[in-house]
């Protein structure tokens, strides 16, 4: 605050200037010869500036920062006894030194007591100011606005008896009586204000009565002092402040006292306020306990730490659950034998897993057999809503021990960790849940990039294609790939299992497929420059032998049309058979062929389980080539779709364009499995075959 | 999903009853990866009351395919369910594994 900077700036050297003149005027007093040649100064310097040192020193001592720090009362007395106490010290040696000198050397001469006299004078002011202005931190902790207008009224007021002196008025007897009453009445209100007091713990309230001592000490040695002082012939000087410096000793004095008369009194509370305080401090650390995400371990032990400390007990155990048994999971004096007898005792008694208290032990018959060392039981069950989670067990050696109070503190600790417990284990699940999301993120956007996002264009075919997937993203993949010579290769496949590993596996079947498929500069002739169907499944699976795990499977069709020629060969590995319209027979059928999928024998052996099938297809003829998870998609009864009704529905839709007859199996598909959970990939290919038009129309 | 057992001499024979699909399947893979089970010579699996079989459940009898022929231990499915059949036969099992109608042929092999 610059104005109370500039204020303190101004108000030192002008009370350092009050005291010197101060000084000077009683020397002069005290030597009449110096004074003669220099002349006596009037008596109202003296005055007023003894008037204005007392107010300097106040204002200075007013307009420093407030001495208490948060609620450390005990350093405050603390300087409080060093620094005054200090001065109390410097007074009383000063005194004995001018006593001693004045004894070797008997003299008339008043100087050194006049001098010493001044100072003692300006270390008691200023040890006033410090002490008042410490209490007024005090009064004021946590104080209304009402008490703080009290406190102003009273300093102005003490304020005011200054001018009493400074007047050399001295008021009639009543009226000086009901002055000094009224405000040493009034101090004695403010003296009312020990708040601070139930802050202390027992420790630091036997400190403050000490200080409390120490400083009613120096305050008896300076008063003392002034008395005896104020009787000495020596004395020439005028006599002090005294309405104000009475008013103020009076009440720095009663407030010391009454704080320690308060502390004092409260020290045999102080176990009972330490004690609620403690409960209230391990409830926080508890409450804390849950924002931090510790592990469960650590919230028990927490609570059986808290629980152990509040209730003072002697010995203590902790039952925790763990799949319907319950044992021990933390132990404080007390052996594994007393906890079972005490457990098989309780579930005897049918009080197992609820809140009991017994004070009286060795008079329950039970208990007694059990010749336990311990006078007083608390059991306290820790459940929520939906299961139990342990229970804690406290014991003290003494009977009648625990207390209604003690089962409620004990009951707000245990639901306050099956809180923590729960909120940590939902944390725990979102984290899994949040991980799981993000895990089928990638694998479905692995999964969407290994898609061809453009179909292959020809005026020999057309194709119609719909891939989905599923929430959990299944594993299925199709590819497409031209091969000179007027050839398509189409793959379709999926992948067991489900995820990342599922969208790790078709990438590289993908790669496994543009690998195999690579001309074979080496070949004799046209047939062997590319694998046909049922090699690429041998050498696939040989490929996949070692980089599949051994529960896993991949299940892959390969056709490779060859329009030129109007015909095309497949191999299926385990996957769903080839639906087929024939629109020379006009019939729709399945291609039933043997084959094994990929990854289920790891030997070379594989190749007797897998054939070719070839065919000569006709204009019109439709080939349907899909996954699993469109036969297998489910009704509103469980009931699969099933190849039955993927063949009707080619039935009839055979004469359409092929992304209508997508279209259409997909409709009947969705209204079959409408309001059904989608389980699994659905994939759909359905390839038309056109008669040959001739290319140059294109 | 329920996992039934039923020994004899030399015949361990599971009952599976409801839908082995990604979760059930686990509990099948403990009862098949214990080691006692290859102290059999036969190990029968009944799936009459077995209405579904995932990938994830195929997965299982294929990983222990190889083991139960290294121990020389017999694995025969019987009284299978049409659809579940189905399944086994796209994926090109039945040629692999010994599928039989009934729990008579079963023993008898």
């Amino acid at each position: 605050m610059p104005f109370r900077q500039k204020l303190k700036a101004i108000v030192l050297p002008f009370t350092v200037l009050s005291w010197l003149i101060l000084l000077i005027s009683t020397l002069l007093h005290a030597s009449p010869a110096t004074a003669e040649s220099l002349g006596l100064p009037p008596q109202w310097v003296t005055l007023l500036a003894q008037a204005a040192f007392v107010a300097g020193v106040f204002v200075y001592q007013r307009s420093q920062p407030d001495p208490l720090r948060g609620t450390d009362f005990v350093g405050l007395l603390r300087r409080l006894v060093l620094g005054p106490g200090l001065l109390a010290t410097v007074c009383v040696g000063l005194h004995l030194l001018e006593r001693l000198i004045e004894f070797r050397q008997p003299t008339a001469d008043r100087t050194l007591f006049a001098c010493v006299y001044t100072i003692n004078l300006g270390l008691f002011v200023v040890f006033l100011a410090y002490t008042n202005y410490s209490w007024r931190s005090l009064v004021l902790f946590r104080s209304s606005a009402r008490l703080r207008r009290d406190w102003q009224w009273f300093e102005l007021l003490l304020g005011g008896t200054l001018l009493f002196r400074l007047f050399a008025w001295t008021p009639p007897v009543p009226v000086a009586y009901f002055i000094l009453g009224g405000l040493a009445v009034f101090g004695v209100y403010l003296s009312g204000n020990q708040k601070w007091v139930a802050y202390l713990n027992r420790r630091q309230k036997w400190e403050v009565v000490f200080m409390q001592l120490a400083l009613l000490l120096c305050l008896g040695i300076f008063t003392i002092y002034f008395l005896r002082i104020a009787q000495d012939p020596k004395l020439v000087a005028p006599a002090p402040q005294h309405a104000f410096l009475l008013l103020t000793v009076f009440f720095a004095g009663f407030y010391s006292l009454a704080g320690l008369l308060v502390t004092f009194f409260n020290l045999p509370t102080a176990g009972v306020f330490e004690q609620k305080r403690d409960e209230i401090l391990s409830l926080q650390r508890l409450t804390q306990l849950i924002q931090k995400g510790q592990t469960e371990e650590e919230v028990y032990q927490m609570l059986f730490e808290a629980a152990i400390q509040t209730v003072e007990a002697d010995a203590a155990w902790l039952d925790i659950e763990n799949e319907g048994q319950l044992h021990p999971a933390q132990l404080f004096n007390v052996s594994t034998e007393h906890t079972q007898a005490i457990r098989t005792l309780l579930t005897d008694y049918n009080l197992g897993q609820i809140e009991y208290l017994n004070n009286d032990l060795p008079n329950s018959s039970g208990f007694r057999s059990l010749e336990l060392p311990y006078g007083s039981l608390i059991v306290m069950p820790m459940r929520s809503a939906k299961r139990q989670y342990g229970a804690l067990y406290m014991l003290k050696e003494q009977r009648q021990s625990f207390d209604r109070e003690n089962l409620g503190i004990l009951q707000t600790f245990t639901s306050q960790t099956v809180l923590s417990i729960e909120n940590l284990q939902l944390v725990a699940a979102s984290l899994q849940n949040e991980r799981v999301k993000e895990e089928l993120k990638i694998a479905s956007s692995v999964q969407d990039s290994l898609i061809p996002k453009d179909l292959p264009i020809d005026n020999w075919f057309e194709i119609g294609s719909h891939a989905l997937a599923a929430k959990e993203v299944g594993g299925d993949f199709y590819d497409f790939l031209h091969l000179p010579g007027k050839r398509l290769a189409i793959l379709i496949g999926d992948v067991s299992g489900k995820g990342i590993t599922a969208a790790f596996h078709m990438a590289q079947m993908k790669g496994i497929f543009h690998a195999l498929m690579q001309e074979n500069p080496l070949a004799k002739d046209e047939r062997e420059k590319f694998p046909v169907p049922s090699k690429f499944m041998s050498m696939a699976n040989r490929a996949l032998t070692h980089c599949l795990e051994k529960s896993s499977f991949i299940t892959a069709a390969l056709y490779i049309v060859d329009y030129e020629h109007g015909g095309f060969v497949f191999a299926r590995a385990g996957h769903c058979h080839t639906l087929y319209y024939h629109s020379i027979k006009e019939e729709v059928s399945y291609f039933r062929t043997a084959g094994l999928g990929l990854g289920i024998i790891r030997n070379d052996s594989y190749e007797k389980h897998i054939k070719n099938q070839f065919y000569d297809y006709n204009p019109g003829d439709v080939m349907v080539i899909y996954t699993d998870g469109i036969v297998e998609a489910r009704g509103a009864n469980q009931e699969e779709y099933g190849e039955e009704r993927l063949k009707q529905m080619l039935e009839h839709t055979y004469y359409l364009e092929a992304d209508e007859i997508k279209q259409q199996i997909l409709d009947d598909l969705n209204e079959f499995s409408k309001g059904q959970p989608m389980h699994d990939d659905q994939t759909l290919l359905v390839i038309k075959f056109k008669a040959a038009q001739p290319e140059a129309t294109i | 999903m329920k996992i039934n057992q039923q020994t004899t001499e030399d015949t361990l024979t599971l009952s599976l009853d409801g839908e082995l699909d990604a979760s059930s399947s686990v509990l099948l893979d403990t009862e098949l990866t214990k080691p006692e089970v290859l102290d059999y010579k036969k190990v029968l699996v009944d799936c009459q009351r077995l209405n579904y079989i995932s990938s994830a459940g195929l997965g299982v009898f294929i990983s222990h395919l190889q083991r139960f022929q290294d121990a020389n231990v017999k694995l025969i499915f019987f009284n299978m369910q049409e659809k579940v059949h189905n399944v086994f036969e796209i994926l090109g099992l039945d040629a692999l594994m010994t599928i039989v109608p009934s729990e008579a042929e079963a023993t008898a092999l």
